[in-house]
């Protein structure tokens, strides 16, 4: 596996048992990725999925308008968020779209509901980026207004308890930047490699790619940002996605955004992952190590011992 | 091999060859004891002169030899934060399957990334000249593996980069 | 954050993995412990291997691990591509992928692939920052105890090989390693018969390939009593397959026998007794399987006798094996027998199921007859024997529960629930401590004193 996948897996696979099997009782509480929990329940009859998902930030994303994008995208299942949780979807079994291919669209978008709730304050970025641009078209640089030239306010969500992500829109470009902590000394240092190569990648191969920087420090469009933290004690590294306006078209929004959200996990899984290649390579090491080792012993036979009975001894283990 | 290995691992090999000359030692301190001295370290005249052999200051092999047992200890070579980071962890992994390689000593000593200790019990078990062998070899490979170690954690990192960079693209 | 993520519960079987969240009544996926990786099934070659391969391989000769593997290495991501589960299975049907079994009876056999099967199984299928949650995982019996001749030695290095993946390589925030049979006590917990929570009690776990009889007593396993029987499940599905072939049914694959097993296997009280009242009202008893195949044509089969012969392979195996003979029944009444006397007594009481293989409709009941019957007869030689004095009686009892299927699991899923599961834990600040030698102990959870 290279890429996360955006959906959450499990419920893309109950509901798609349930839409082909018809209704069955569920009652599964699940976690995801960054500290959110899902409740999938059948609470009335078996036939009415209820599906309830808790984010730890989600008073920020409402506040970024969460609401309304959660709104456009469930309209109709939105029912009242269950008790403990942040929203609720409500799917009746009984009363599926017909064809097969608005039952899959449905499945796909309720397996993104965590996709979609951390959406908004990126859309909300993205189109204060285009009315900035659009603004900002209005004058040349020199001219233009404090507010157009400084670019938009900072979102940050804390969405996890030592992390967050702040976003950023100018009248060129949006910037996302991603707080992380490492805990381990190992992490930190593989990290570092691994961002390393981010910084390089686009002067490389990918010229197109957005502009990533990395930094100790919290860099400058964070300055004065309540909770950052400005001492750039070791632990915490920044790290900045430039998106050009390239990347901010209507067209591409939904998977760009899907997309950079995976990075902390992404990043983290990578690696563990390389981590669990280095543990193989060790392993493969440490045998080769013992093989020679084994040679130094000289090739004794193994005489099998007997007493005067007959009976034979057994090398207890 | 570079230039200056090359001697290096020779000196080491005949260093360690030339201390391999142990024999059955009791102890002197406790009756019906039979302990490594140099790990013991309670008879002073049982101990002989230790040894240094170095590479440069970041790779050396220090041999301390005794009566019935010899200690050698690796300082491996760590260039940056990676290596040492990966030294580290193989070292620690080895370590922890020392019971698997009979000669590997649970700690190294200090300043040291990784020890063994050889008894005259295992020079009579095994081949005096393959446990030098063993030795050069782990040596060796041991640079060896962690510097392929670096480069795989850097073409990882370089992929994973761009695999990450490109639906953007 | 840590203070609030479920625990999640993975029980990785020979044949199937359950992996889920603590607090939940069901794992939430359960498929094969099967990883498929490029190249050929068994091959095993390259990066993959585990020590077996190396050690074959005359890796001295060429420098290290072979040139292949270096230049394999550089391209450095070969070690992404592969598949677990249900979907390893898909990839190794088609070309270029070879499956493989990282876990052999019960205990890890390659530990490459049983990292890279924990890594998708976190990332892919729980979707978890193993670093937010602890984990609870499960161990066969074997790890601790010596089992006979017919298990290989699994010494608690295995327990340590798997913290250091755990605890190095994901940075999970605590651990817990719990015996599967401890854990299967545990789930019985919902059954309405089990008053006391207490960790005493005989396991009859039956699996695909063989059934344990495994004693526990407050938590510990009596490992000199454990006794294995090699009739399980696979046994079940072979048994029918013969007797579907024998009759010459127009379908007799195996997947064929073991839907059949599935869907119409129960346990008869006294199988002459069914015979004849197979014969007495067929149009009742004897059953139609249809068989639908991808091109959708379909074809019946005949579902007879085997419906309870089948299952009745455990309680009289001659009928199937020719070399093992002894019925479950007695299996169990010579484990207690073995035990500490003193124990007896509550490991008659509480004879729990767990596995698949034990989910056929009156299998407990029939069980509990006959080992009813085992005790009795031995209580009345005795009486006789002692001339006139009375026995209080013994009670025996098969507990059937709702969780039995996945009992570990749902066992491992009570216990993680717990609010006192975390203090009994191993955590990440305690093995950076001290090592992966913290593992070889763990406090009993859910033992004396807890809730």
């Amino acid at each position: 596996m290279l890429l996360l996948d955006y959906q959450n897996v499990l419920i893309e696979s109950i509901l798609k048992d349930r839409f082909a099997q018809g209704p069955g009782s569920i009652d599964q509480v699940v976690s995801d990725f960054d500290g959110v929990t899902f409740h999938i329940s059948t609470p009335e009859t078996k036939s009415k999925i209820l599906i309830s998902i808790s984010v730890k930030c989600f008073p920020e994303l409402v506040q970024y308008g969460a609401q309304a994008v959660l709104e456009r995208e469930y309209g109709p299942f939105i029912v009242a968020p269950e008790n403990g949780y942040d929203f609720s979807v409500q799917v009746d079994l009984e009363a599926l779209p017909e064809d097969q291919e608005a039952q899959d669209d449905l499945i796909r978008r309720i397996s993104l509901l965590k996709r979609n709730a951390m959406a908004a304050p990126f859309e909300q970025a993205f189109d204060e980026f285009q009315h900035l641009q659009a603004e900002a078209s209005k004058y040349t640089s020199e001219q233009a207004p404090q507010g157009v030239r400084e670019g938009g306010e900072v979102r940050a969500i804390h969405y996890r308890e030592e992390e967050a992500i702040y976003i950023k829109a100018s009248h060129d470009r949006v910037t996302v930047i991603f707080s992380t902590v490492f805990r381990e000394e190992t992490d930190r240092i593989f990290g570092k490699v691994f961002l390393q190569e981010f910084v390089d990648a686009r002067r490389r191969a990918i010229q197109n790619a957005p502009q990533v920087l990395f930094q100790n420090k919290p860099p400058l469009e964070l300055q004065g940002i309540p909770g950052v933290n400005d001492s750039g004690s070791g632990d915490i590294g920044y790290i900045t996605f430039v998106l050009f306006p390239r990347h901010l078209t209507n067209q591409r929004r939904a998977e760009v955004i899907s997309h950079i959200q995976t990075f902390r996990d992404y990043f983290h899984y990578h690696i563990k992952a390389s981590k669990a290649f280095i543990h193989s390579r060790m392993r493969r090491r440490t045998a080769d190590f013992l093989q020679v080792l084994r040679r130094a012993r000289p090739e004794t036979e193994e005489k099998e011992r007997k007493t005067a009975s007959g009976r034979t001894f057994k090398v207890q283990g | 091999m570079s230039q200056s290995l090359r001697p290096y691992l020779q000196c080491v090999r005949s260093s360690l060859t030339a201390a391999l000359s142990l024999s059955n030692f009791a102890s002197q301190a406790s009756e019906r004891h039979n302990v490594p001295e140099i790990e013991a370290a309670s008879s002073p005249e049982v101990l002989l002169n230790p040894l240094t052999v170095s590479r440069n200051e970041n790779e050396k092999v220090l041999i301390e030899p005794s009566i019935n047992s010899v200690r050698i200890s690796i300082k491996i070579k760590q260039a940056d934060e990676i290596e040492h980071i990966l030294v580290h962890k193989f070292t620690r992994f080895l370590t922890q399957r020392a019971e698997a390689f009979f000669i590997l000593r649970r700690k190294p000593v200090k300043g040291y990334d990784i020890s063994f200790l050889i008894t005259n019990f295992h020079t009579e078990e095994m081949l005096k000249h393959k446990l030098v062998d063993f030795i050069i070899q782990f040596m060796e490979e041991v640079d060896k593996e962690i510097s392929e170690m670096k480069l795989f954690l850097n073409a990882r990192a370089r992929f994973v980069a761009e695999s990450f960079l490109t639906p953007f693209d | 954050m840590a203070s609030q993520t479920p625990a999640v519960v993975m029980d990785n079987g020979t044949g199937y993995s359950k992996l889920g969240f603590a607090g939940n009544d069901s794992p939430s996926f359960v498929f094969p412990t099967a990883i498929s990786t490029k190249g050929p099934a068994g091959g095993a070659g390259g990066s993959g291997s585990g020590r077996p391969a190396v050690a074959n391989k005359p890796s001295f000769l060429t420098g290290g691990a072979g040139p292949s593997s270096h230049l394999s290495a550089k391209r450095g991501t070969e070690d992404l591509d592969f598949f677990i589960g249900d979907e390893a299975l898909t990839a190794a049907a088609g070309p270029g992928y070879g499956v493989h079994y990282p876990i052999r009876h019960g205990q890890i056999d390659n530990w490459d692939l049983m990292e890279r099967f924990w890594s998708n199984s976190i990332f892919k299928y729980l979707r978890v920052e193993p670093e937010d949650h602890y984990f609870l995982l499960t161990e066969p019996v074997s790890n601790i105890h010596r089992i006979r001749k017919a298990f290989p030695l699994n010494p608690p290095e295995n327990r340590e090989n798997t913290a250091e993946i755990m605890f190095e390589s994901f940075n999970c925030a605590g651990l817990y390693i719990a015996v599967q049979a401890v854990l299967a006590l545990a789930a019985s917990w919902t059954s309405s018969k089990v008053q006391d929570r207490s960790l005493t009690g005989t396991v009859i776990d039956s699996g695909a390939g063989v059934t344990h009889v495994i004693p526990v007593a407050e938590g510990y396993v009596i490992g000199s009593s454990i006794k294995s029987v090699p009739i399980a499940g696979r046994d079940i599905t072979n048994f029918v397959q013969s007797l579907l072939r024998d009759r010459g049914e127009p379908d007799s694959s195996l997947h064929t026998a073991e839907r059949i097993k599935e869907e119409y296997c129960y346990v008869s009280p006294d199988i002459v007794k069914e015979f004849s009242r197979f014969d007495r009202e067929p149009e009742d008893r004897f059953k139609k399987h249809t068989v639908t195949y991808w091109n959708g044509r379909s074809v019946q089969v005949d579902v007879g006798y085997e419906r309870f012969l089948a299952p009745e392979i455990f309680f009289n195996p001659e009928i199937y094996s020719s070399d093992f003979l002894t019925p479950l029944p007695n299996i169990v009444d010579t484990v207690i027998q073995t035990s500490p006397i003193d124990v007896r007594r509550g490991l008659y009481k509480n004879i729990v199921l767990s596995g698949g293989s034990t989910l056929y409709k009156d299998f407990g009941r029939r069980l509990q007859r006959d080992i009813r019957h085992l005790v009795d007869a031995r209580i009345k030689a005795s009486e006789a024997r002692s001339g006139g004095a009375k026995s209080g009686g013994l009670d025996v009892q098969v507990i059937t529960h709702k969780r039995q299927r996945h009992g570990p699991w749902f066992g491992g899923s009570l216990l993680g629930q717990t609010p006192e599961f975390r203090s009994y834990c191993h955590t990440k600040a305690e093995y950076d401590e001290i090592g992966p030698s913290i593992v070889r102990r763990f406090a009993l959870l859910g033992g004396p004193g807890s809730t």
